[in-house]
């Protein structure tokens, strides 16, 4: 299934892009994809995850809802789905 | 044993009568201290003291009070900001609002915890503050210089250079434009004092500036607060690397992804990413900023600066998140080096960003809708970038339509009668920020309860992004009321509060009792301390209940947020419906110890120890 990252601010930098298409196998979750990320970008390792959990280093959104919200690292991915990724949103 | 004040303070409140020029000293009582703690709290009680229930906020007997906090100039980080209180000609309520760069630490070394303006200079003034008191002085040939050009202007008439820091009004303030602004402008970074109006305070009261000049006061912590400082400091560099990249700016794009930003007035929450990328901090960044800039005592350099060539523009002040909502996505103008030229204006005139951006977008889906049309003013259409510039120079000089716009949108609102009220965007005569009060429901219950009104600086959204009462209202009052206990706290510290939100916590907690501890050597409880919070919020509501302004039917939102849905986008379906507020209402209102009509009772006044400074309204 493919699935579009999208990258904001300093992991942006990380990545090099700001949006890709990539593809996952069925079911994959969203610990599942960020540890793909950290392996493949340098920049990123360390970054995403914490102990399996998704790093307060970071927000990670499924189509625009914050995984927090969802199933967390275990929320499941779907084929279209789009997963971004973005420094912690603060207040302004 | 009398108690005595911490060694962290200067111990003075320095009061300004620009009538006659002359001045008086009052010393600062120990037990305001422990009960108010600096800043905020101070203003809080200056105003509540010195402002008539009855006095209009653009009369004379209204006062601007600039309070510093007890670790300003101290390594507690980024505690260099400065709070100006006074009462809103925006909400005609009690107003702190807060500013960084130069000028509040400068205003701590003269030992005057607060400097209070009262009254009206006969000629147009600027006043000197030093150690040994102020000199209210002729501004003879400043009228309707910019704030840039003030501040310029008074540094050099005082030929210290940047060793004088000046907080000035501009062509907004002169011409009482209701949410003029004040700007501070240092060698190291701007400050802006941006929302509720306090450069039309300034301007009714014939002032077109404040300066400083340092004095020999140090403040001495009385335990090791320096140490303290650096044990966060790994904490804080961590988790405000998009501050210290983009500033603000970087939440543009993020946010637009939550489908929680305001487009076309509220009209929709989302823009397509090809706009939300066009005045995103990535795009600032990658093309416009030259260099990073800092308040004093900040790691951060939050601040940027842009030039944009097209414009003429060099190194002008980068527009910050709540800036580019206001005047980019809420206008539908997504020509970025227009939105930097209008900023640069709203900034050089002095003029909040956030209510002029929000004031024009509700005239332009008024225009859309038929309710003003071309005789009114041209450029209301949306996505005119030209407009925007334009119409930003009318409302400072109040030319033609510009006049309507320098009154604000409720009040736009209430001449063109018929349906206008639909389309506002605020509460209590203050526009909302960029946080949606309809996507996050900590924002729907702060904002109607906020006493500054449509502030996001008084619950705070920043948990709700972390998917912390965002959707859901279970506990939400609760968490509104003590996010608030936060704020006014923290701006009694005149902490920084990206900082503190980065570094040091986003809710009152140890690391802040630890801080003041060290600084006071009080030996407070985490519990106190959130309690000095929650005395200065009640007294702020006090102080507006008392001016009619803070009751239950005040407590409310606007038209769209109570009746329209968000229309599509991952916040699609979201809004806080008349039933729901009501809900929150009761729960917010019994946390606080508050009757039926939001007022606190006389219980609470006494369990707050301000039986002193407000009465219980009934």
């Amino acid at each position: 299934m493919n699935v579009e990252l999208r990258f904001f601010a300093t992991v942006r930098e990380a990545v090099g892009a700001s949006t890709l298409t990539r593809e996952f196998p069925a079911d994959t979750t969203v610990g599942e994809a960020l540890a793909t990320l950290e392996s493949a970008y340098p920049d990123l390792d360390g970054v995403l995850l914490d102990d399996g959990d998704v790093a307060a280093s970071v927000t990670v959104m499924r189509n625009g809802v914050h995984v927090d919200n969802l199933d967390g690292p275990t929320t499941t991915l779907s084929d279209g789905d789009r997963l971004s990724i973005t420094p912690p949103v603060t207040g302004g | 044993m009398t108690e005595t004040l911490p060694s962290v303070y200067g111990g003075e409140i320095l009061h300004v009568h620009l009538d006659s020029g002359e001045t008086e000293i009052e010393e600062i009582d120990p037990a305001d201290a422990r009960r108010f703690l600096g800043g905020n709290g101070f203003a809080a009680k200056q105003v509540s003291e010195h402002v008539p229930a009855d006095a209009d906020p653009l009369d004379p007997e209204n006062v601007l009070a600039m309070a510093v906090g007890p670790m300003n100039a101290t390594p507690f980080q980024s505690t260099s900001r400065g709070v100006l209180g006074f009462v809103s000609p925006m909400t005609n309520g009690f107003f702190d609002s807060t500013f960084g760069g130069t000028f509040p630490r400068a205003q701590k070394t003269t030992g005057f915890e607060v400097v209070v303006l009262h009254g009206r200079a006969d000629d147009l003034s600027y006043v000197l503050v030093d150690e040994d008191g102020a000199a209210v002085k002729s501004a003879d040939g400043l009228s309707g210089l910019d704030t840039y050009e003030t501040c310029q202007a008074v540094r050099d008439r005082e030929g210290e250079g940047h060793d004088t820091h000046v907080l000035a009004a501009g062509p907004a303030g002169e011409n009482l434009v209701r949410f003029a602004c004040t700007l501070h402008e240092s060698e190291i970074r701007e400050g802006v004092a941006g929302r509720g109006g306090s450069g039309a305070v300034l301007g009714s009261k014939n002032v077109k500036a404040v300066a400083i000049s340092e004095g020999s006061f140090q403040p001495e912590p009385e335990g090791d607060l320096q140490q303290r400082a650096i044990q966060q400091m790994g904490r804080l560099m961590e988790d405000t690397q998009m501050l210290q990249e983009y500033g603000t700016s970087g939440l543009v794009n993020p946010i637009n992804e939550m489908g929680k930003l305001g487009i076309r007035n509220l009209q929709a929450e989302q823009t397509d990413e090809e706009n939300a990328e066009a005045v995103s901090g990535e795009t600032l960044r990658a093309e416009y900023v030259t260099e990073d800039t800092t308040c004093a005592n900040c790691a951060v350099k939050c601040g940027k600066h842009v030039t944009v060539e097209s414009e003429g523009i060099t190194d002008a002040k980068i527009p910050e998140y709540e800036s580019l909502f206001g005047t980019a996505t809420m206008q539908e103008v997504y020509d970025i080096e227009r939105v930097v030229k209008a900023n640069d204006l709203c900034d050089r005139l002095g003029m909040d960003t956030i209510s002029w951006g929000v004031t024009v977008a509700f005239a332009r889906e008024c225009y859309e809708r038929g309710l003003l049309d071309d005789d009114d003013s041209p450029h209301l259409e949306f996505g005119d970038a030209d407009g925007l510039v334009e119409l930003a120079r009318k409302t400072a000089h109040r030319e033609g339509f510009g006049d309507e716009l320098a009154e604000g949108s409720f009040r736009i609102a209430e001449s063109l009668g018929d349906d206008a009220d639909h389309y506002l965007y605020g509460a209590k005569g203050l526009e909302f920020a960029a946080h949606s009060a309809r996507g996050l429901k900590g924002m729907s219950i702060g904002y109607a309860t906020g006493t500054r009104g449509g502030s996001h600086h008084d619950t705070r959204p920043t948990l709700q992004y972390d998917g912390q009462h965002d959707d859901t209202t279970e506990g939400t009052p609760e968490f509104a009321a003590r996010s608030q206990h936060f704020t006014a706290l923290g701006d009694s510290l005149t902490q920084c509060r990206f900082v503190s939100e980065g570094g040091w916590g986003t809710m009152v907690n140890e690391n802040f009792t630890e801080a003041i501890n060290l600084a006071t050597g009080w030996d407070l409880s985490v519990e106190e301390v959130e309690r000095i919070g929650e005395r200065v919020y009640n007294l702020e509501r006090l102080i507006n209940a008392s001016r009619g302004v803070a009751n239950r039917a005040e407590d409310t939102l606007p038209y769209r947020v109570m009746n329209e849905p968000v229309p599509d986008g991952p916040s699609e379906g979201m809004y806080c419906p008349p039933d729901e507020l009501e809900e929150m209402l009761d729960e917010y209102y019994r946390f606080r110890g508050w009757n039926d009509n939001g007022h606190p009772t006389t219980d609470t006044v006494e369990r707050l120890d301000l039986e002193d400074v407000a009465e219980a309204v009934p």
